[in-house]
């Protein structure tokens, strides 16, 4: 391999690392927020992931919503494989029939099925915390009890999955983001700056020259988690409710004191936890595949982001994550694809060991 | 205080010579087997996280360390098996202490963290040491040598010696450390040395757990001693309350017999055993017996103190 050749390799996996880490930015940002107010290891994040992740996957497969029939919202049986779906990006329509009338039919596309996904885990995770987590924050102030809870609530929403829609590899259709990248290709060659090589509906590329190349969805996946990130630090620093969830994490109790409705806060940020979690399961789902599992492989990959950045910080939750998808790549590039995840735990262990608050975490006396 | 301790041992025989000799068909013999192996580990892990406080999330590797170590010893060496299950958590024991060395310092929530990655860490390796382990399609042919006997035998002869570690000197400052460090230090007990103790403990359980365990399955994949285990082990010993040994073998024995009983509708097993686990932290969360021993609640007869 020559060294220009290498060198390729270095770009092409830097610009990966860097997509796959803003990923990975969206689930562990709503994680460490969770942990910042309440103090406690979400296990069950990964469960909302899922969540998002197949109800995008069925949207875009098609549900038939029926009220007033045999069934209250009917799912189509799901196609078997990937394969089966057409490569347009309008697959199938949603039928909305009520009382045997059918009122009226939408196209789905990315955009319903994406906001009913982040909505939907938001809801997700708002249910998980009434009826898991606040029985056991009202009574005690133990949070190990709430970290087993999470566990359970993790094997409970996989194993949902599991018998409802089947344990079986599902990947979105090809054609997912096809009315994005439109937009994309307009741009560029508005811009004329970029070539694109699209025409195939599964590999949208850019070339940037020099055999580097960077795929539309790459693009997408960094500039939706700026967005959402961006958003995200918007909310936390200009409203009156992001003001009380930074108050809360400095001190949950006292912010209850000075009249901040406290389980209204939780809700919220639940919700905005299960929401940033779903758009990374959309994602994911798109760059590998939707199975009950993935939420558990990748929550723990969260979690070492969130580590490694200091627990319970958000700067250092997106650093952290930043920091492993490039270290994930660079190892799948250059060392061995198998080597990756033993390269994530070898990083937590080390981080943990010389310096355990990370590196954006309050420095705690009880850590070491 | 020596009456006692010998009450219990000579009730751990009993209990001991009942499974080894009661009449039970081959199913409910492989039950037995199961909860015996269940038990050990769930003694080790009770050891360190119920009565040290050291909250652990990887003990499946100590597991997978004592597994593989008596497979490869007895079929590749033709090792005996009762050394080969020994020297199975041995190496477990060897492993925390390098692992122990630099993490004990760790405290809290974050020595959860770090077991995860030594956990997942180890269980990595040996998914990848494909000469060696024979990696992710994992061991098969390990000869059946977990016989109800061996197992009952493990059972009693490491039951009974953690009841009496719980009850002697170690146990006592395992639990002042627990309550509070700092005090206990200042107490002039050596808490790092004692927490190393309870971690070697534990790990040598979980070792023989895991070797008694190949030799029942007479198959072992890595992918067994996952985080998954590791969760199921601290679950446990916190479902049958943090700091009750006999509450750690109440609920190991209740959890294994009801997913062995739900073994025939093995599709909501999981689904079940994951609603089990949020309603006992919902409806009683610091488990079946809080953390009182089984015979703190007897009738107080012919007791003076």
């Amino acid at each position: 391999m020559g060294s220009g050749m290498q060198l390729a390799t270095l770009f092409q996996q830097i610009i990966n690392g860097l997509s796959l880490g803003s990923v990975y930015a969206l689930i562990a940002v709503g994680y460490s927020l969770v942990y910042s107010i309440l103090s406690f290891s979400n296990f069950a994040h990964g469960g909302f992931l899922v969540v998002g992740g197949y109800i995008c996957y069925g949207m875009l497969a098609g549900f038939d919503l029926v009220l007033g029939g045999q069934h209250i919202i009917g799912l189509q049986p799901f196609p078997s494989a990937a394969a089966s779906f057409p490569s347009t990006s309008v697959p199938v329509s949603l039928d909305f029939i009520v009382w045997g009338q059918h009122l009226f039919s939408i196209p789905s596309s990315i955009w319903i099925g994406g906001i009913c996904a982040l909505i939907g885990a938001g809801l997700i995770a708002i249910l998980t915390e009434r009826l898991a987590y606040k029985p056991i924050r009202e009574r005690t102030s133990t949070t190990l009890y709430l970290l087993i809870a999470s566990m359970g609530v993790s094997i409970v929403i996989e194993n949902i999955f599991v018998i409802v829609v089947g344990g079986r590899f599902r990947a979105l259709p090809s054609g997912t983001f096809d009315d994005i990248f439109d937009i994309f290709e307009r741009i560029s060659r508005f811009c004329g700056t970029i070539e694109s090589t699209g025409g195939n509906a599964s590999a949208h590329l850019i070339n940037l020259g020099a055999g580097v190349t960077v795929s539309m969805f790459d693009i997408l996946s960094l500039i939706v988690a700026v967005l959402f990130l961006g958003g995200l630090q918007l909310f936390l620093t200009r409203t009156r409710w992001g003001l009380a969830i930074r108050a809360a994490a400095c001190d949950l109790n006292t912010a209850g004191l000075m009249g901040v409705n406290v389980a209204r806060l939780i809700s919220i940020v639940f919700f905005v936890a299960g929401l940033l979690a779903a758009i990374g399961g959309i994602f994911l789902s798109f760059r590998y595949t939707l199975y009950p599992q993935l939420g558990g492989t990748i929550t723990t990959k969260a979690f070492v982001a969130a580590v490694i950045g200091g627990l319970g910080s958000l700067p250092g939750a997106v650093v952290g994550s930043l920091i492993l998808g490039l270290a994930e790549m660079l190892t799948a590039g250059f060392i061995s694809s198998q080597m990756r995840d033993l390269v994530v735990f070898s990083m937590l262990v080390i981080m943990l060991l010389i310096k355990p608050a990370g590196f954006f975490g309050r420095q705690i006396s009880d850590k070491i | 205080m020596m009456k006692k301790s010998l009450l219990g041992n000579a009730a751990f025989a009993v209990v001991g010579l009942t499974l080894a000799l009661w009449p039970l068909s081959g199913y409910e013999e492989g039950i037995v087997v199961l909860l015996c192996i269940n038990c050990i580990a769930a003694m080790g892990v009770s050891l360190l996280t119920g009565f040290t406080g050291i909250f652990t999330l990887g003990h499946a590797a100590y597991m997978a360390l004592g597994a593989y170590t008596a497979a490869i010893m007895t079929v590749r060496y033709g090792v005996h098996y009762l050394p080969a299950i020994v020297a199975g958590g041995i190496i477990a024991v060897l492993v925390a202490w390098l692992i122990g060395v630099p993490t004990l310092r760790l405290t809290g929530d974050y020595y959860a963290i770090a077991s995860i990655g030594l956990g997942e860490a180890i269980r990595l390796i040996l998914e990848n040491w494909q000469s060696f382990t024979r990696g992710a399609r994992g061991f098969p042919g390990i000869d059946s040598y977990t016989t109800r006997w061996t197992a009952v035998l493990f059972f009693t002869v490491l039951g009974a010696g953690m009841f009496n570690l719980i009850g002697s000197r170690l146990g006592r400052e395992l639990k002042a450390s627990r309550d509070d460090r700092i005090a206990a230090s200042l107490m002039g007990f050596n808490t790092t040395a004692s927490r190393m103790k309870a971690l070697l403990i534990s790990a040598f359980y979980c070792g023989i757990s895991g070797a008694l365990l190949g030799g029942y399955m007479n198959f072992i994949q890595p992918s067994m001693f996952d985080m998954m285990k590791s969760t199921e082990l601290t679950a446990v010993v916190v479902f049958g309350g943090l700091g009750s040994m006999s509450g750690t073998l109440i609920g190991s024995a209740i959890i294994t017999s009801v997913m062995e009983y739900f073994r025939d509708i093995s599709q909501y097993r999981m689904l079940i055993y994951g609603a089990l686990l949020v309603s006992i932290m919902v409806l009683r969360p610091e488990g079946v017996l809080g953390n009182r021993e089984i015979w703190s609640f007897l009738p107080r007869f012919g007791r003076r103190d």
